[in-house]
């Protein structure tokens, strides 16, 4: 019995002395690991130090004042471009309606106006152009009847006489 | 304790058994008994002692290991990341955090000659890492014997690479911190420079030292290096196109006396303090960096004139249409005052400021008297040296014995020598209703207004405004309207005083700005050290040629980082703010 006993705090012993051993080079392994990591740390907190002064000294504006003029070439905002805020722009004119002028033309006697002639680009800068007290015409999708094709159109037109 | 031999007569007994010492089978009665009772008694004792050390000891087992008891947490506490070294000198930003000053671990190179194999081979490989080092130098330090020899201080982070890369043994570095200035002279009187051994030597490093060395947060200043840029800029091409010794500028937020820049020309690279300047060697390291808007005291001329006009306002002596005599110069002792822009008839407030007449603002002082003179000067802080965040503070020059000779030449700003920065201050007390503020180099929290001292009334304020807005509308200082900006100002020319003469041909051209003018917001003065005439300017040096313009370009490209957005300046809201109605009809010739 006493010798089972024994045996039992022998191997007790040896469990624990093993035990110990093993947690006690974990525990310097991890340590040794904590020192390395926070030397990297410092390390690394050189580097962000040297680069964010890297930083400031590519971006001086002496510097970016070259690049700009060597790649970009913008210049300062000049004044008038500031006068205008976003609300002082008019909205764009609504087209002129093909149908409708040409209706007007036939009524008129006129011959109808030819396909190349109904972009006016003149008549749509003048339009934006605002006049004071006069709203600018706004475009209104879907207004007055639609037309699917050339085709289509001259069909109208010939009834329509 | 005595135990009593007793026989143990049993025949049956194991042979091994021996009778527990103080557990006798059969309790007898007699001293024996008694014995035993004590014997007992002390064992309990004692057991119980142990068992109470053990019950403590598993008790705080369990703590640690179940619980997490606090020894556990101060242990891991030993391990935490230590912080990283103090910088040893907090860095400064500028107010949207741009990085000004920062002290960086910079590695020198040092060698032990002992260790250094082939003396010749080294020296070789470093003079290809190092071209400007000296061959014969390198070659002398590596073969001496002692241990330990500096090779080159300082290096950056690329050579330090290039130096590992040769591989010779013997070659090592030692860190040092290095004050360092991305930024190089952009705002080198501001910032200053610090030494080596981390002792600030000039501007804020030296002003500040204290606060740098202890407090590790970055310092904040209320400069932005952007409108920094953009006024040196221009002040560069002032002294350029007009062949001056020097020039300087500031900008300040009116209402708070916070400086956005700061600039004084010439300028050093706080990186190499002492270095000559490669473009004109001729300047000394001094001339380079004495500040010329903190430190210098100049007579600043008809800038003066709006201190007069608000005193002679705010003190009730004149008002906006109160006249004064400007045909006849004044003659007093053996002085003689004249105009510049003689209008040769009698002169309005507006039109005196409008046309600069030292006449007529000397005969407005002459009104106001000395007493008042000196008072109202003392309050707009034009007599004590400025207050700043700057160790380089000069003291105004003015007479120590104030006689009316003095009053009067005072009015318009000679005989009496301010720093840039003081009048600036004044300036902007003068238009922001009232309210001086002192100014200052650190920013201040946003939406904060610092405590200021009234020194003229708001209705002061106000007519002050439409005065400097008169002046560039129809004065001396037309150049100055920026479009949009409402741009009000003074100009001021003064002839410098060289050996107690004033020298005719040493002009020192000045101007302060305002805008916008109807809500001041930004004071920008410019000044111009001996400018020369050149064809632009129609042989002109005055300020109303050539730092007017340069104030205008100015205002046009700060506005909008300002946020200060241009408007229709005909607009009636704000015409009817500025319009000055004894003026009105009247026909002011431009110049």
């Amino acid at each position: 019995m006493s010798r089972l006993a024994l045996l039992f705090w022998l191997i007790l012993v040896a469990a624990t002395g093993t035990a110990m051993f093993v947690v006690k080079y974990q525990v310097q392994d991890l340590e040794e690991k904590i020192a390395r990591t926070a030397k990297a740390t410092v390390a690394e907190q050189h580097e962000i130090r040297m680069l964010t002064a890297e930083w400031a000294y590519l971006n001086r504006p002496e510097s970016l004042d070259a690049m700009n003029r060597r790649y970009l070439s913008l210049i300062p905002v000049a004044t008038r471009q500031l006068h205008a805020g976003i609300d002082d722009i008019p909205l764009r004119p609504a087209p002129p309606s093909a149908e409708e002028d040409l209706v007007a033309a036939a009524a008129a006697g006129e011959p109808p106006v030819p396909p190349s002639a109904w972009h006016k680009p003149d008549a749509v800068l003048e339009a934006a152009e605002p006049k004071p007290g006069v709203v600018p015409a706004v475009a209104r999708p879907g207004s007055g009847p639609s037309v699917k094709s050339l085709d289509d159109l001259f069909a109208r037109i010939s009834a329509s006489r | 304790m005595t135990i009593s031999p007793r026989i143990d007569d049993n025949p049956c007994r194991p042979r091994h058994f021996k009778p527990p010492p103080c557990a006798p089978a059969v309790a007898d009665d007699g001293p024996g008994k008694a014995a035993l009772e004590t014997c007992r008694t002390r064992l309990l004792v004692t057991a119980a002692l142990f068992a109470c050390v053990f019950l403590v000891v598993a008790l705080r087992v369990a703590d640690i290991v179940l619980l997490a008891g606090g020894a556990a947490e101060s242990h891991i506490g030993r391990f935490r990341i230590p912080a990283p070294p103090p910088p040893g000198r907090a860095d400064i930003v500028d107010r949207n955090g741009k990085l000004v000053a920062t002290t960086l671990d910079t590695p020198s190179l040092y060698a032990n000659p002992r260790q250094i194999l082939d003396a010749a081979d080294a020296t070789m490989k470093l003079k290809a890492v190092f071209p400007h080092l000296d061959r014969d130098e390198i070659s002398a330090k590596l073969t001496s014997d002692k241990s330990f020899v500096w090779l080159k201080r300082l290096l950056t982070p690329q050579q330090q690479f290039d130096v590992n890369n040769l591989g010779v043994p013997g070659f090592q570095f030692e860190h040092e911190q290095r004050r360092f200035y991305p930024d190089g002279d952009l705002a080198a009187h501001v910032v200053g420079y610090s030494g080596i051994d981390n002792t600030g030597f000039a501007g804020i490093e030296r002003n500040l030292d204290e606060v740098l060395k202890e407090h590790p947060a970055p310092l904040q200043l209320s400069l932005d290096l952007r409108l920094q840029f953009i006024l040196r800029e221009e002040l560069q091409q002032v002294i350029d196109d007009f062949t001056a010794k020097g020039g300087a500028g500031l900008i300040m937020d009116v209402n708070t006396g916070e400086i956005l820049a700061m600039v004084s020309l010439p300028d050093f690279d706080p990186n190499h303090p002492g270095a000559p300047d490669p473009s004109n060697p001729e300047l000394t390291p001094a001339d380079r960096m004495f500040n010329r808007i903190t430190l210098g005291v100049y007579e600043i001329g008809s800038v003066f004139k709006i201190f007069t006009a608000a005193m002679a306002l705010d003190a009730g002596t004149s008002s906006m249409t109160s006249t004064y005599d400007a045909v006849h110069p004044i003659k007093i002792g053996r002085f003689t005052i004249g105009d510049y822009h003689g209008k040769h008839r009698a002169l309005s407030v507006p039109e005196i400021l409008a046309y600069s007449s030292n006449i007529g603002a000397a005969r407005m002082a002459l009104e106001a008297g000395v007493q008042r003179q000196q008072d109202y000067l003392t309050r707009f802080g034009l007599l004590a040296p400025p207050s700043i965040e700057l160790s380089e503070v000069g003291s105004p020059h003015f007479p120590a014995n104030w006689r009316e000779v003095n009053l009067l030449t005072i009015a318009f700003g000679h005989g009496i020598s301010v720093t840039p920065l003081q009048a600036a201050v004044g300036a902007s007390a003068l238009v922001n209703g009232g309210i001086l503020h002192q100014a200052t180099l650190l920013k201040l929290p946003p939406g904060y207004v610092p405590e200021g001292r009234r020194v003229i009334s708001p209705k002061t304020s106000e007519q002050m405004r439409k005065l400097l807005r008169l002046v560039v509308e129809h004065g001396t200082a037309t150049l100055a309207a920026a479009p949009g900006y409402v741009v009000g100002g003074k100009t001021g020319t003064a002839e410098k005083v060289l050996g107690g003469h004033y020298a005719e041909k040493k002009l020192l051209s000045t101007f302060i700005g305002v805008f916008p003018m109807n809500d001041p917001k930004y004071l920008v003065l410019t000044m111009a050290d001996e400018p020369h005439g050149n064809k632009q300017s129609h042989g002109f040096a005055t300020a109303g040629w050539t730092v007017v313009p340069a104030t205008s370009r100015i205002i046009q490209r700060i506005a909008p980082l300002l946020g200060v957005r241009p408007v229709d300046e005909s607009a009636p809201e704000i015409a009817q703010a500025l319009t000055i109605p004894s003026l009105q009809g009247k026909k002011i010739e431009a110049y």
